[in-house]
């Protein structure tokens, strides 16, 4: 601790600026030649002050407001994170984040160790999010329109969707392509006494979390981007394994289930417009077998998606950004389900959310919108005003 | 004893580093000098460091941490230059490389390293040849003359803000300096 704290020291006293300024002059041999005059001291300084490195302190938060119609609102900080980045070397990275829910739930939301070996290869290593659609990985509230984040995002992309593993990553200028692979921890079925997913949300208790994590059999996730044509990005994403299962029913038949979960989306910018889109689709093999040991609903296909256009209504030229927007979704948990249960139409959902997201600064975002959620139930329809802020740092 | 500690733990940490920092900037040169090469067209090209030349200094701001500047010339005769900044990126700072033609008309942009993972699509070469052909007098605006890149507009608008305020300095240098 003290170590650190010197240091730090150190590299207040020695100027943020120096690094930088490092790395080009000595395209000049010059700081080679001062090094050859100093004593142990100097030499720790002027070291230092070379250290292409340094703590990076972040976060992000969100501050909502929900009011469904005649029932009670529900004010929350729903997330507050803080970042934390230490950067060893040009190639040595740790980033974690901190992550407060509901101010009382603490968890870690990322921590793992990149190291890049070039601009096209990194490998890292620890609890990572998996890369799965859009808002999993981009899930800052400046990043998306919206007080809540797309349902779909909760029921069959289980965001904050984080395990532990390791794999590569990495970018071609040329393809202008993005690349990640991994293998992953998985999702837990079974804890012993009872099964972990269900009809309602899939995978989503099933997250492990990186805390204690059981794991035996490996899962594998990849994501490839392409943003070669200007304005438009796109995603092809891709998770496979098996869930894990406690030591006691590992065996057991029904106890652990296959996924394949695949996600395409799309995100487009021109001028004042955007517009965003993700189609995800899981199947899942064994839910039979799932549901006849656990007395669950689990499915054996989920699917959805959401389209969502958004206008900003002031000058390009503003500092400040309003948009207004819209968004449809449409998904079913119980896309398709295995013989032993019945199909439940309240999973399969769509829901409009329309409102406004004021970036007072980048950064800084005032939003409020209203959304009518209905199921496949007829007269399901149910109406919710949200509002919120969220900072991103 | 604790300040030996510190002293052997900085020292073992300051060789580490200091071997590092210099194989980077190497690392920078090479690429550098590669894509003079290819640009250029040719290997037997001078390069001569002009930053603190009157005609060409300019200071620092929050769009460009660092600069250098570079005259090329093969044989007595001006090539062109090398523009070679450091701006910010989320947390970090990359450092990017613009080419000049002899009339300060720009030939290629790139980016030399990129040291965070969020926002490293600004080096996308499709991206980056938005900025192709420009000269010092044009401006850029962010999601109008050069178009934004979903999960990486922090660094996309720092690139930009970078090129515009270094095309708005050595335009008044140059011009300063004709006078």
């Amino acid at each position: 601790m003290n170590y650190k704290i010197f240091c730090l020291l150190l590299i207040i006293l020695v100027g943020v600026d120096a690094y930088s300024q490092n790395t080009i002059d000595s395209l000049s041999n010059y700081s080679t030649q001062n090094l050859l005059q100093i004593n142990g001291y100097q030499r720790i300084l002027q070291n230092l002050e070379a250290v292409p490195n340094g703590m990076t302190f972040g976060g992000y938060a969100e501050v909502l407001y929900n009011q469904p119609e005649s029932a009670n609102g529900e004010i929350d900080v729903q997330r507050l994170i803080l970042l934390f980045g230490y950067k060893f070397d040009d190639r040595t990275q740790f980033v974690t984040e901190v992550e407060f829910e509901h101010v009382k739930e603490v968890y870690i939301e990322q921590a793992f160790v990149n190291y890049s070996i070039n601009n096209s290869l990194n490998i890292r290593a620890g609890l990572m999010l998996v890369p799965m659609g859009i808002i999993n990985e981009y899930h800052e509230p400046t990043t998306f329109n919206g007080v809540e984040r797309p349902s779909i995002d909760k029921a069959l992309i289980p965001a904050t969707w984080r395990e532990i593993g390791m794999g590569v990553s990495g970018r071609s200028d040329a393809l202008s392509l993005r690349y990640q692979a991994y293998i992953f921890n998985g999702f837990l079925s079974h804890n012993g006494s009872d099964g972990l997913l269900r009809g309602s949300n899939g995978f989503r208790s099933g997250r492990q979390k990186g805390a204690e994590s059981v794991f035996r059999t490996p899962n594998f996730s990849m994501k490839l981007d392409f943003y070669g044509i200007n304005g438009l990005r796109l995603g092809l994403s891709g998770y496979f394994g098996k869930t894990q299962a406690a030591n006691e029913v590992f065996d057991t038949n029904g106890s652990r289930v296959g996924l394949s979960m695949l996600g395409l989306d799309a995100r487009y910018n021109y001028r004042k417009f955007t517009a965003r889109g993700q189609y995800v689709t899981s199947s899942i093999q064994d839910a039979f077998e799932y549901n006849q040991l656990t007395s669950k609903d689990l499915a054996s296909n989920m699917s959805g998606y959401y389209i969502e256009a958004a206008y900003n209504l002031l000058p390009i030229t503003n500092r400040q950004r309003l948009f207004t927007f819209v968004r449809y979704e449409n998904f079913d948990t119980h896309h398709g389900v295995p013989s032993n249960i019945i199909k439940n139409p309240s999973f399969h959902r769509k829901e409009i959310t329309t409102g406004l997201s004021y970036h007072l600064a980048p950064g800084t975002v005032f939003k409020i919108d209203y959304q009518n959620k209905s199921t496949a139930i007829v007269d399901s329809d149910r109406g919710q005003i949200n509002m919120g802020v969220g900072v991103w740092f | 004893m604790i300040s030996t500690l510190i002293n052997f733990s900085l020292a073992a940490l300051c060789f580490i580093n200091t071997s590092l920092d210099l194989e980077v900037s190497k690392a920078i040169e090479k690429r550098m000098r590669k894509e003079i090469t290819k640009v250029f067209l040719c290997k037997d090209y001078e390069m001569a460091d002009v930053t603190d030349s009157p005609s060409f200094k300019f200071k620092n701001s929050t769009y460009l941490s660092d600069h250098r500047i570079y005259k090329i010339s093969r044989l007595g005769s001006l090539l062109g230059y090398a523009f070679l900044g450091t701006a910010p990126s989320k947390t970090d700072t990359f450092e990017y490389l613009i080419l000049f033609d002899q009339n300060f008309i720009q030939m290629k942009a790139k980016v030399m390293v990129y040291r965070e993972d969020y926002g490293g699509e600004i080096s996308s070469n499709r991206w980056l040849s938005q900025f192709k052909n420009t000269s010092l007098g044009q401006r850029f605006i962010y999601g109008d003359n050069i178009s934004a890149i979903s999960g990486a507009t922090i660094s996309v608008k720092s690139m930009t803000n970078s090129i515009n305020y270094v095309y708005s300095q050595l335009q008044r240098q140059l011009a300063i300096a004709s006078r």
